[in-house]
């Protein structure tokens, strides 16, 4: 068979991210991939943290004086924010490939990222104003 | 009765074959109840023979005519102008994604008529088998019909999957061995399918069920797939087990 | 084909023999070599040679190869120019007589008038009374078709009923006329039609059961192009006709235009035959010949809920909006009847739009809770010197020029309608026989079709892969 997409290309890659005049199923796909990058992309932050940890007590301890920074705090919420999105995403598509709630993803869809919603708000206020 | 009239753009994608492709905008005064297949024939006929698009039917029983408008993928004939631009709006037309491109509007659709070959779909089912199974059927005695997938190829075109693998059966296909499957139970189907270019591939956007003109819902027969593939593999260790 | 060994030298440079299903090829390989490929070829086939290729490879090597071809042995092209159902069936026809043919279209595959086709498998029933001819060819010609080409046909016949007095008058001729024509019919109540079809006009006088059915008119001309193609036929899609080629009084190729890459290519044949349909009378002129097609187009309006699962026809001679056909999950509504100056493009009638609606709720009121899905025109080629559409004559004619207008080398074959594809083609054929003084017999009829998907498996011109 000879197709054409074999070739990589600039083009398809964007279409994997840009899901402009697509509908829900698309825009979960993308936020799944989007957030599945910024989780892995932490993780190789949390594994510089540990790093440091290794490096012994004071180098450990300037780490978290700068880790305790508005900015840092800032980013973190994206973390929780993305490993519940992405969490509670990945259960609507385990469900929707065992066959349930195919007909009603767009449904699930809402309904889980309102419960994203929630939670994220709930850990935004404990970071934020929590003890 | 209806004689408003406005004019549009139309600005349709170009290419001889093999070389780069290109836009090019013609001015029409249309009826917006019309259908944007009729337009693109508007084109041809009086502004540009040289514009190539391929279409049959006319009521989408055949197929022919799907084609990417304003971005995604729509059956040009029975697509109302009215749903896709406003008076003095533009519309965008381009080949349906993920075929190669002859030229102009026309595809090569030969991937996907040797995968569906794969199948053994038949075009001609039972009436109480055409459609889905969660669907209420009619009451009808022994009476056949012209099942609902016209092979338009637009779920192909909609899909992410089908984007960046060539090797992928996509939706259609998939849909396909689904129908035949829950009519024959040949289990030979689920083989076919149960590969990394089957159901696995599918990473559920869902954009082929958006897009299919036809009530096919080919992410919902991609998922029922899985489920039997895995109820089938758990029961063969079960099985295996009672004869040892 | 037969398998006898060479009785010159072998001059290819590499050979590979092939086994497809129950036959067996032999494959041979030359590099530049026209003459030496002659040289084998002719012991073969000393009457002639098929000549598979597409335009741009012809161009470059054609007239080489021609001309080696010529030398060796004799070399026969037929052509075919067409649109629509006449053209493929005729290819499936022609190829299965053995006859090297390329068919010319200008757009894809039923781009004309038969992919617009309402998709009507006809019992004939409607004409048994107006045109006993016209019903009989239909009738047996739908038997044949229900055997070759099932995978495209949902058969589940039609009634033909009656909604008032003047409905009820017409059914004794009608059921004579069926009875004349064999077409099997069966009277109903109008509690029994309404029990299978309880979508049906509650006020219905009578009903009569005729094997009628529906068809999709793209895959049923893809399945007899995709057995043509399996068979020899060449399919040049989106190769529009420009000229003929004209020389000493008679047509000997065509001047075509591949709208794909916008280039011209010239084709030499021994006959060529126009089966465009409605455009006959434009391809004729090419060659200042007059053929009297009447192009008259009709509306079809499809609504978006299969209301029957059987073919649904007014009692009553051939009228406007009188035939409800389910498709899918569809009803379409047709036809009506208009001429036409410019058939390339008619724009759909509102009004004509409207009266469909207005028919099509006579026989189903369930239409009037439907939504329209789609609207289109498709011009039929009659025949005939310009008389009221309904009256012209739907038979099809085929014209031998050489006979009736003294250019040779030259056929038309028009009219007709989709469910008699088969036998045009098998007439058509046989005046290609008698032209180039060969005798060859029609398989059509017997062999069922390959699935209309093969005919993508390779694109046209293109080697198998």
């Amino acid at each position: 068979m000879r197709l054409f997409q074999d070739r990589p290309s600039w083009r398809n890659f964007l279409r994997w991210f840009i899901p402009l005049k697509r509908k829900t199923g698309s825009w979960a796909f993308v936020l799944n991939r989007v957030t599945a990058l910024g989780l892995l992309f932490y993780l190789c932050l949390h594994l510089v943290m540990l790093y440091q940890l290794a490096q012994g007590p004071q180098a450990y301890d300037s780490f978290i004086a700068f880790a305790k920074s508005p900015i840092i705090k800032f980013s973190e919420m994206f973390v929780i924010a993305g490993g519940i999105l992405h969490g509670l995403n990945g259960v609507r598509i385990i469900l929707n490939s065992f066959g349930i709630g195919v007909r009603r993803q767009k449904v699930l869809f809402y309904s889980l990222m309102t419960i994203a919603a929630v939670g994220i708000s709930f850990f935004a206020y404990r970071m934020f104003f929590g003890a | 009765m209806n004689n408003i009239r406005w004019t549009i753009d139309m600005e349709i994608s170009r290419q001889r074959q093999g070389e780069e492709r290109h836009f090019e905008v013609f001015r029409l005064e249309v009826d917006p109840n019309e259908y944007v297949l009729d337009a693109i024939e508007r084109v041809w006929a009086f502004h540009d023979r040289s514009l190539t698009f391929r279409h049959a039917c006319h009521h989408s029983t055949c197929g022919a005519c799907a084609m990417l408008v304003n971005g995604v993928e729509k059956l040009t004939c029975i697509t109302p102008i009215r749903t896709v631009t406003a008076d003095g709006g533009k519309i965008r037309v381009e080949p349906l994604r993920n075929f190669p491109v002859l030229s102009d509007l026309v595809v090569d659709m030969s991937s996907l008529y040797s995968n569906m070959e794969k199948t053994n779909f038949s075009q001609v089912a039972p009436l109480d088998q055409s459609y889905l199974p969660y669907e209420e059927k009619p009451e009808a005695d022994e009476v056949e019909r012209l099942v609902d997938c016209i092979e338009c190829g637009m779920c192909i075109s909609a899909c992410p999957g089908a984007a960046t693998s060539a090797s992928y059966l996509g939706p259609a296909v998939l849909a396909a061995a689904h129908h035949v499957y829950l009519e024959t139970g040949a289990s030979c189907l689920l083989d076919l399918v149960d590969s990394k270019d089957g159901v696995w591939r599918c990473h559920s956007a869902y954009e082929c069920s958006e897009v299919c003109p036809s009530n096919v819902d080919p992410a919902w027969r991609i998922m029922d797939l899985r489920k039997r593939i895995i109820h089938q593999r758990v029961s063969s260790w079960f099985t295996r087990k009672e004869r040892a | 084909m037969a398998t006898h060994e060479p009785t010159r030298a072998d001059n290819s440079r590499s050979r590979v023999r092939v086994e497809l299903g129950e036959r067996s090829y032999d494959i041979r390989f030359y590099h530049d070599e026209p003459d030496a490929l002659a040289c084998d070829l002719a012991p073969y086939c000393p009457e002639r040679a098929l000549i598979v290729s597409n335009p741009t490879i012809w161009n470059l090597h054609g007239e080489a190869l021609a001309s080696a071809l010529t030398r060796a042995g004799v070399d026969f092209i037929v052509e075919l120019i067409g649109d629509g159902e006449e053209f493929k069936t005729l290819a499936h026809d022609l190829a299965l007589r053995g006859f090297p043919v390329i068919v010319l279209e200008r757009g894809d595959i039923a781009s004309g008038t038969s992919g617009r086709t309402h998709g009507l498998l006809h019992s004939g029933s409607r004409y048994c009374v107006t045109d006993g001819e016209a019903a009989v060819e239909c009738i047996q010609e739908n038997i044949i078709l229900r055997r070759i080409a099932a995978q495209c046909i949902e058969f589940n016949e039609g009634f033909f009923v009656a909604l008032d007095e003047e409905d009820l008058n017409y059914a004794p001729q009608f059921v004579e006329g069926c009875r004349a024509a064999g077409i099997p019919v069966h009277p109903l109540t109008p509690q029994q039609a309404l029990s299978v079809e309880p979508n049906l006009n509650p006020n219905l006088l009578a009903a009569y059961r005729v094997p009628d059915g529906a068809f999709d008119p793209l895959r049923l001309a893809l399945s007899f192009a995709a057995t043509a193609k399996r068979n020899g036929a060449v399919f040049l899609t989106y190769h529009e006709v420009k000229g003929l080629i004209l020389r000493a009084g008679g047509v000997a190729g065509v001047i075509a235009l591949n709208r794909h890459r916008g280039q011209e290519v010239r084709l030499e044949a021994d006959l060529v035959v126009n089966a465009t349909g409605a455009w006959a009378g434009i391809i004729a002129a090419m060659a200042n010949i007059h053929v009297p097609v009447v192009p008259t187009p009709g509306v079809m309006v499809a609504y978006n809920r299969r209301l029957i699962n059987r073919v649904v026809n007014r009692l009553n001679t051939p009228g406007d909006g009188d035939i409800l056909i389910p498709q899918r999950r569809m009803v379409v509504i047709g036809t009506t009847s208009f001429e036409t100056p410019d058939i390339d493009y008619i724009p759909v009638d509102e009004n004509q739009v409207e009266e469909m609606w207005r028919k099509a709720v006579e026989l189903v009121p369930a239409v009037a809770n439907a939504e329209q899905r789609g609207a289109y025109m498709s011009a039929r080629p009659l025949i005939g010197s310009g008389e009221a559409g309904r009256s012209l004559s739907r038979t099809f004619k085929s014209y031998a020029h050489r006979q009736n207008d003294g250019v040779s080398g030259f056929i038309t074959i028009t009219g007709g309608k989709a469910t008699t594809c088969r036998l045009m083609a098998e007439k058509a054929a046989d005046m290609v026989c008698e032209q180039l003084g060969i005798s060859a017999v029609c398989r059509t009829a017997e062999l069922p079709l390959d699935s209309y998907r093969t005919y993508y498996q390779s694109m046209d011109g293109d080697a198998i892969e």
